[in-house]
């Protein structure tokens, strides 16, 4: 009896590590345990932001935490664009449902000068309200860090962007864990955009991989697509970190107008690597019915040399 | 090379300004020479002319070596002009150096004494007695006029005293009488200070010198709070507030700090000053500790109070506005932006960023006009228009089929455009270009804003520039 008290004590005490891990409340776990194993995340603990498109919210167990810090990467700097896009889509989201509609955009000198500064007029075209959007240009990532950490802390801004280049070794583990939990306390979010970045531990919620997609056409009046024009902007988006054990790959549509996320209408499996054109033209269908080649004649005794 | 100074040996000895090298070397071999640095002293003077800051705010440059101090009304402080004359030599001559000193009505008899005669103080109305015995080069004359007035045998201030004013002026010309005039008190003469004067000003002066940050910091918050009632008697809260610190050997150190809004709120004023602490950390050498401490509003909005709640927190708490205060602060005013639209076409030219610190203060509230576009303008803009090679555009002014762009070649895919925008005639030449403005979606899906600047013509290929990437 006494033996099996234990077992059930340091069962509770593991689970609660790994809650902790998780980012949920001790007393959540304990509730839960007396509830009966019941491992479904209670939506009490942590506000999130639903995407509304329903297989990727079923994804993300909710949305992306309004508590924490969520990774957007891309594999190369010439992908800046779509993931800028992706980014400012969710802090366009964040903005709807936050009371205070600033937004800081810690961005970094070299990919400003690669990608170019946000463009306000473009910004409130995309969605956000740009009255309180401020752009800080550090000129370290020590001064990033920290702005991203005071400015998190602050919570006076419904979303704070730090846009990093690469994978410094001055942002490693232990500063994006720093980050995170900064996140977490003040119960804001931090949108971290990595360019031309590779797949690295951190301490981040969830990790989105982003690259462009082929623009939706535009919608006329009558309902029917406007063909060769370029309408809303499609990304091509990975979730590389989740609780899911398989990456998700999708391809999604931000309609600037709505301020909304929407499946784009021709779903195509996900490159990551890989210079194939997104415009691949019409696939062929697989052969289907043919006749099989001929048999070669005779016996195989050897295989061919190999060298 | 000649002599620029003599210290007191070297004028006993017999050596003279102006005199060569050589001959100096000649007639006395030993003697130490250190070339004249006029950076230098200038620095020295400044630093003297900082430290007489604890006197009076009104600190003049008088040339290369000469300070003046306005101390109307700071005599109160001490107990008496006699006292406080002897408490900057005193003070001046333990640091090491030797000052001749006046106090008088006029700055004008001042530097006459204190060059010409024993210094000291000179009691209102008896300027006309002292100066008469002095020699006419006290009066801050140009050379020319001082000789040919010993030419006319006129040496001393007396014998110009005892001349008809209208000789004397058609002889000499104004500029003599006017600084007769000075001297004596009958023409006003200001000084220029050196910083401009504070709005209000605390001041501390410590029995023990002190050095650590905390008790800095906990110093600062206190003078705020009886800045609290001036600021508040004048309607008004501050903008840019400065600490000053005198450290015990006589270095002075400002520090200055902005806000976004007009601040009252001790706290928050001795906060921005942790945030500055902390960046110009290294630069501030406490040594042996400061000893004296002014905390100086230079600027000042006016602010209305606001009421605590029941709660205890005031209404009109900005959490924004802090964080702008802090990071300001911290990192310096101009990595904060904000935005302001400006009614203009050009894209480069409708928005320009400033310091978010002054962002409320510049733009009064006021919401952005309205954008003047209603087309679509790319998420980032690229700071100056990069040139891109085009090939096979539609002439004449179809967009290209492909591109090269930072030596990558660009299949187009779709396009949109042209949107035309015209040049501003009124601030660019009138010959500039109109340009042609195309969204582009390249066959890797990456969407771009590319312009043609200029039209086909026969003689006459146009240009193409990438400006921004869309998402």
């Amino acid at each position: 009896m006494a033996k099996h008290a234990t077992a059930q004590e340091r069962l509770l005490a593991l689970r609660e590590t790994i809650a902790k891990l998780e980012g949920k409340t001790p007393t959540l776990v304990a509730e839960e345990g007396r509830q009966g194993e019941r491992m479904a995340a209670t939506e009490k603990g942590s506000r999130r932001i639903a995407l509304e498109v329903d297989e990727l919210d079923a994804a993300l167990e909710g949305g992306v935490p309004l508590e924490g810090m969520t990774e957007i990467r891309t594999c190369a700097m010439r992908n800046a664009g779509a993931g800028s896009g992706f980014v400012l889509a969710l802090a366009a989201l964040i903005q709807r449902q936050a009371k205070g509609s600033a937004l800081l955009w810690i961005s970094d000198r070299f990919s400003n000068v690669e990608a170019g500064l946000p463009y306000p007029i473009g910004l409130a075209q995309y969605g956000l309200q740009v009255r309180h959007f401020l752009h800080a240009l550090p000129r370290k990532l020590e001064d990033a860090l920290w702005l991203a950490e005071t400015a998190a802390a602050s919570g006076a801004l419904a979303a704070t962007i730090l846009e990093i280049r690469g994978n410094p070794s001055a942002f490693g583990l232990s500063e994006s864990r720093r980050l995170s939990l900064r996140a977490k306390a003040a119960r804001r979010p931090i949108l971290l955009l990595r360019h031309a970045g590779e797949e690295e531990a951190s301490s981040a919620v969830f990790r989105f991989h982003a690259e462009p997609g082929p623009a939706a056409e535009r919608v006329l009046p009558s309902g029917t697509m406007l063909g060769g024009s370029i309408g809303s902007p499609v990304f091509r988006l990975t979730l590389e970190k989740s609780r899911n054990p398989a990456p998700l790959s999708f391809l999604l549509e931000w309609n600037s107008r709505d301020r909304q996320f929407c499946l784009a209408r021709q779903p195509e499996p996900s490159r990551l690597a890989g210079d194939a054109t997104a415009h691949s033209g019409p696939r062929l269908p697989a052969s289907a019915d043919g006749s099989d080649r001929a048999a070669a004649l005779g016996r195989l005794l050897a295989f061919d040399r190999a060298s | 090379m000649r002599l620029t100074a003599l210290d007191e040996v070297a004028a006993e000895l017999g050596l003279r300004h102006g005199q060569g090298l050589a001959e100096a070397r000649a007639m006395y071999p030993a003697i130490d020479v250190a070339e004249e640095d006029p950076t230098a002293d200038k620095a020295l003077l400044e630093a003297i002319a900082d430290w007489c800051d604890r006197y009076t705010p009104l600190v003049a440059l008088d040339g290369s070596d000469g300070l003046f101090l306005d101390i109307t009304g700071c005599t109160h402080l001490f107990p008496g002009e006699q006292a406080l004359l002897d408490d900057i030599l005193l003070r001046l001559f333990q640091m090491g150096f030797k000052v001749q000193g006046a106090i008088s009505g006029s700055p004008g008899l001042s530097w006459a004494i204190c060059r010409f005669g024993q210094g000291g103080l000179i009691e209102g109305g008896g300027g006309e007695e002292v100066l008469a015995s002095h020699p006419v080069a006290c009066l801050r004359i140009g050379g020319g006029t001082i000789a040919a007035l010993n030419k006319l045998g006129l040496k001393q201030v007396g014998d110009l005293l005892s001349m008809p004013r209208p000789a004397l002026a058609r002889r000499f010309g104004g500029q003599l009488l006017l600084r007769l005039d000075q001297a004596l008190g009958h023409e006003e003469e200001p000084i220029s200070p050196r910083r401009p004067v504070a709005l209000l000003s605390v001041e501390r002066k410590l029995a023990e010198a002190i050095q650590a940050e905390e008790e800095i910091l906990e110093l600062a918050a206190r003078m705020a709070l009886s800045l609290r009632a001036s600021l508040e008697a004048r309607g008004a809260g501050g903008r840019v507030f400065e600490l000053v610190l005198f450290r015990v050997d006589g270095r002075v150190f400002r520090i200055a700090a902005g806000a976004s809004r007009p601040l009252r709120d001790p706290q928050k004023i001795a906060g921005l000053f942790a945030e500055r602490l902390k960046c110009v950390h290294d630069e501030l050498d406490a040594g042996f500790g400061f000893e004296l401490f002014r905390l100086n509003v230079l600027q000042h909005d006016s602010c209305e109070a606001s009421q605590d709640n029941l709660l205890g927190k005031a209404e009109g708490e900005a959490p924004l506005a802090d964080l702008i205060d802090r990071i300001s602060a911290r990192l310096g005013e101009d990595v904060l932006q904000a935005f302001q639209l400006r009614k203009s076409h050009i894209p480069e030219r409708a928005v320009f960023a400033h310091p978010a610190l002054g962002h409320e203060a510049e733009t009064g509230g006021k919401p952005n006009p309205a954008v003047m576009t209603e087309r679509e303008r790319p998420l980032r803009l690229l700071a100056r228009p990069e040139p891109v090679e085009a090939f096979a555009a539609i002439v004449p002014d179809g967009p290209p089929s492909r591109f090269r762009w930072r030596r990558v070649l660009h299949d187009v895919a779709r396009a949109e455009g042209p949107e035309r925008i015209s040049p501003e005639w009124w601030l660019d030449q009138e010959t500039a270009q109109e340009r042609d403005y195309f969204r582009l979606e390249v066959a890797s899906g990456h969407r771009f804003w590319v312009y043609r600047q200029g039209h086909y013509a026969d003689d006459y290929r146009p240009t193409w520039h990438m400006h921004g990437i869309f998402a």
